[in-house]
């Protein structure tokens, strides 16, 4: 049993595999109705028969009653694509816990509950680009070997580039679906580019974004040298108390900056410290999207 | 400039390791962040100007350097040669006699101020300057010895209780005299009201500077005030009162005498200035206790208004009369206001305790233990022969310095008869005949006192006459032993010494298990050290009852750790003081008085040098240590 994903952390998937069809009563991910008709079982409206028409579907109460011959059309019930899209920059292993772990717990749980409602799942971790794929997939018991793959996963690549991932995720001959960023958008370039492309070609962006407290409320002070762990560069700098309040104000912006860009276009948004359990997170998204629906 | 401890140099070699930190500081700590791009908004907007970034860190280890060196040249104590010349050495005296309790205002007194003057010489001393502090009040005393420690000193200062004793100045100034020895910048501040005696005469001495205390004020005070018991009556007693207008103007007052919380007496008191009004009252009581005289007057110094004495009590005496019968015994007996009467025939088995046995012919052989009147005897005992009849015996000399014979003429005193006697001990003739014959005579024994009157009372006119009772009543007050006559009250500052023989229980007296307390009207206590009997009190330094006290250890009181507390004797204490009681300044304001007044704040070198190290490494710790404290 891997450090990230032990007993207990399967135990709380169940629950919150549970939790998540109380709240949504089949209405999560999957399970949604699409607008193409087909072989569903649940009517739609009627059409004029013409031949060749299966005559199953033609409605003989109808017939009776008006004499004219109308199909039947049924709406057809079609499983959701989720594109879970993970930050495996090296600014995710910054703090203590990391936000790579707390991010492939996130994933894995995610995964299993879309698993769950028979909807199809498909990993893309990413740093400055694509670095590894989890291909679709469906079915509960697929989740042992996605959870092999997260945990497999390494802090790689230099910076984070949305942009460059979206662009290459977008050209993939595949269905369109949700995209859940999971990431601390710390994207020199800006995460809003990425995210709009992934609007623009009717995708379902949902940002869950991670960062430790020790970003939010740096403990440092006076004359040190500051190292981007993700490009390597030294800054030689003196911290007074007075840059460390900027800084919080600085930080509290970009955070609030994901918050209206989300709220803005109606994508789901999820802001966490790392210090929260992904089972509270996961918790804390289901209450919201109840709430909101 | 000197130093005084040259080897603190060695402190100078800290230089050497705040370098090495020095050196290693400037390597800066590594802090690895997820990403920088939000520290580069902060910094991008402010280019630090690099002249300032430079020098920055080399100006942080000049300071510290200098830090290091004020606090080394500190260490070594560094002083200058003017201050060897300069130093001086002063004896403060600060007066806390009687006078000094004056109010100068409605809550300071005369004190207050003293110590008031006294703390701005002690802030103005200057380093290596010495100082002492000797208090003048009743008896003087070295309250702090030389120092140059101005804490010390304000602490000591802190200590002196003004007293309600007199002002020795005299024994202060000697006292100071020797602290200060042969120093050549010595000089003695006497801070004081210059309320005593000669107070203009040693304000010109070249050693002394003067610091008057306290305002003119008026003020009317009690200046004697003493009881005793009157020698002629038994129950009478005088008091004697001078009562002194120490103002410029008249006066007018109320004297009110209480005896025991009683009102004895009140009178109107009309006073000129400078006036003094001076009584003796005769007054009877055979009550005792404290005696108070209170003048109404609102004055600074309430002290003096008031004043105590101690009334002895007469005691009644039990007189048993042994006698087949005669009225003129009787009656002279009871025409005495202190004795309890009794009669019978015969012969007692012993003497009542405390009591007087008179017998009248019949004479008890042997005599028994106490104190006997043997009146016309017939009969021989073992303290004397009797002998044939004395016809027609005059008075031919009399002992004039007994107090048996106070007030007694017996030269012209008709007596028909008496009785031969032959004493076979030793004696003293009171009375005796042209024939050399005793008439009247007292003898002490061991086991109690004895006066023998030979005289036929049935015939002659003695007991006609004034002599006889006032004889039968010095004989009783002898036998009363004539305590408390006079039981004086003493002035603040005076030392006196009681006797305790009667007072004490016999098993007592000598005893190691004796311990004696003199309880102060204050609250205060102190051992006392009996000798022979007597203790030795004093000086005593606060006006009221002062009581001498012993603890009973054969008694225990449940609940109580202490034994209970028995009074042995009372001594009343007044500050009956004309110099301390006149609170007119006596002295002029000194022209010296600057020289008091010590320069550059009463610091030495070292430690100006650390503030200025301190405000040094503030300056630091300000310029880069700050940020550093969220």
């Amino acid at each position: 049993m891997s450090k990230i994903f032990d007993s207990d952390f399967l135990n709380k998937l169940e629950y919150l595999s549970l939790i998540s069809r109380r709240v949504f009563r089949g209405q999560l991910m999957a399970q949604r109705r699409t607008m193409q008709l087909g072989g569903g079982i649940e009517f739609a409206d009627h059409r004029e028969y013409t031949p060749g028409d299966d005559f199953r579907y033609l409605d003989w109460n109808l017939y009776a009653r008006h004499d004219e011959l109308l199909l039947k059309r049924f709406q057809e019930e079609e499983d959701l694509h989720v594109y879970i899209l993970l930050d495996c920059s090296h600014s995710m292993e910054f703090g203590k816990p990391a936000k790579f772990d707390l991010a492939r717990q996130v994933a894995a749980a995610l995964s299993y509950i879309a698993l769950a409602d028979l909807d199809r799942v498909a990993v893309v971790a990413f740093a400055d680009r694509v670095i590894q794929d989890f291909p679709l997939m469906r079915g509960k018991a697929r989740i042992l070997s996605l959870m092999k793959f997260l945990e497999d996963l390494k802090p790689t690549g230099s910076a984070t580039n949305l942009t460059e991932l979206v662009t290459s995720f977008i050209h993939r001959p595949q269905r369109r679906g949700l995209a859940v960023v999971i990431s601390d958008l710390y994207d020199p370039n800006g995460f809003q580019r990425g995210l709009d492309i992934l609007r623009h070609h009717r995708y379902e962006p949902n940002v869950i974004q991670l960062y430790d407290p020790a970003e939010s409320e740096p403990g440092f002070l006076g004359d040190i040298e500051l190292q981007d762990i993700e490009s390597g560069n030294i800054r030689k700098l003196t911290v007074t108390e007075k840059n460390i309040k900027e800084y919080k104000q600085i930080f509290e912006n970009f955070l609030e900056s994901v918050r209206n860009y989300c709220s803005s276009y109606g994508s789901s948004c999820t802001v966490s410290h790392t210090q929260i359990p992904f089972d509270e997170l996961l918790l804390g998204m289901i209450r919201q999207a109840g709430t909101v629906r | 400039m000197n130093f005084t401890n040259p080897t603190s140099w060695m402190w100078a070699a800290l230089a050497i390791p705040i370098v090495i930190f020095y050196i290693l500081k400037i390597r800066l700590r590594r802090v690895p962040v997820s990403t920088v791009m939000f520290w580069h908004q902060i910094f991008e907007e402010k280019q630090p100007r690099s002249i300032w970034q430079k020098l920055r860190h080399l100006l942080s280890l000049l300071l510290q350097l200098a830090f290091l060196m004020l606090l080394t040249i500190a260490l070594t104590d560094p002083f200058f040669d003017w201050e060897i010349r300069e130093v001086r050495r002063l004896v403060v005296v600060v007066d806390n006699s009687g006078s000094m309790r004056a109010l100068v205002d409605d809550e300071d007194t005369r004190l207050d101020e003293a110590k008031d003057e006294t703390l701005a010489i002690i802030d103005s001393l200057r380093p290596r300057d010495e100082m002492a502090i000797v208090a003048a009040g009743t008896q003087p005393r070295v309250v702090c010895g030389l120092t140059g420690h101005q804490r010390t000193l304000k602490d000591a200062l802190g200590t002196i209780d003004v007293t309600d004793g007199p002002t020795r100045i005299k024994e202060a100034i000697e006292l100071t005299r020797r602290l200060i020895s042969d120093h050549e910048n010595g000089k003695a501040v006497i801070v004081s009201d210059g309320s005593f005696e000669n107070s203009e005469e040693l304000v010109q001495a070249d050693d002394i500077v003067w610091l008057p205390i306290g305002e003119e004020s008026d003020n009317i005070a009690i200046t004697q005030f003493q009881v005793r018991r009157s020698l002629v009556d038994p129950v009478g007693y005088q008091i004697l009162v001078e009562v002194r207008n120490f103002a410029d103007e008249p006066a007018e007052t109320r004297l009110e005498l209480e005896l025991a919380g009683n009102v004895v007496d009140v009178i109107p008191l009309k006073l000129e200035a400078d006036g003094r009004w001076f009584q003796v009252f005769e007054k009877t009581s055979p009550d005792g206790g404290e005696l108070l005289a209170k003048l109404e007057a609102e004055d600074t110094l309430p002290m003096d208004n008031v004043a105590r004495a101690i009334l002895p009590e007469r005691k009644k005496q039990p007189v048993l009369l042994v006698s087949e019968g005669n009225v003129f015994l009787e009656r002279v007996f009871q025409a005495c206001p202190l004795v309890e009467m009794a009669f019978r025939n015969d012969p007692p088995s012993k003497v009542p305790a405390g009591g007087v046995v008179a017998y009248h012919k019949k004479i008890p052989n042997p005599l028994p233990d106490g104190d006997l009147i043997i009146v016309q005897p017939e009969n021989a005992t073992d303290l004397w022969n009797i002998g044939d009849t004395i016809e027609n015996p005059i008075v031919a000399k009399q002992d004039k310095d007994s107090p048996l014979m106070s007030f007694v003429r017996l030269d012209n005193v008709l007596m028909p008869e008496a009785r031969r006697l032959t004493i076979k001990g030793e004696h003293a003739v009171l009375a005796q005949s042209l024939t050399d014959d005793p008439i009247y005579m007292s003898i002490e024994r061991p086991n109690g006192r004895v006066v023998v009157l030979t005289v036929n009372l049935d015939q002659g006119d003695l007991p006609l006459r004034t002599a006889f009772p006032i004889m039968v009543s010095n004989a009783l007050s002898w036998f009363a032993r004539n305590q408390g006559e006079l039981r004086e009250s003493f002035a603040t500052g005076a030392v006196a010494e009681i006797d305790l023989n009667d007072q004490l229980p016999a098993s007592l007296l000598g005893s190691e298990s004796l311990e004696l307390e003199l309880h102060s009207p204050d609250g205060r206590k102190r051992p006392l050290a009996l000798r022979n009997g007597t203790t030795t009190i004093g000086p005593l330094d606060r006006c009221g009852l002062w009581r001498v006290a012993y603890r009973d250890f054969t008694v225990t009181v449940p609940d109580k750790e202490e034994p209970p507390l028995v009074m042995v004797d009372e001594v009343a204490c007044n500050l009956t003081n004309p110099d301390e009681s006149d609170l007119r300044p006596a002295i002029e304001p000194p022209e010296d008085a600057e020289t008091l007044a010590a320069g550059l704040g009463g610091r030495p070198v070292w430690f100006y040098l650390i503030v200025l190290a301190f405000c040094l490494i503030g300056t630091e710790w300000f310029l880069y240590q700050r940020r550093f404290i969220s």
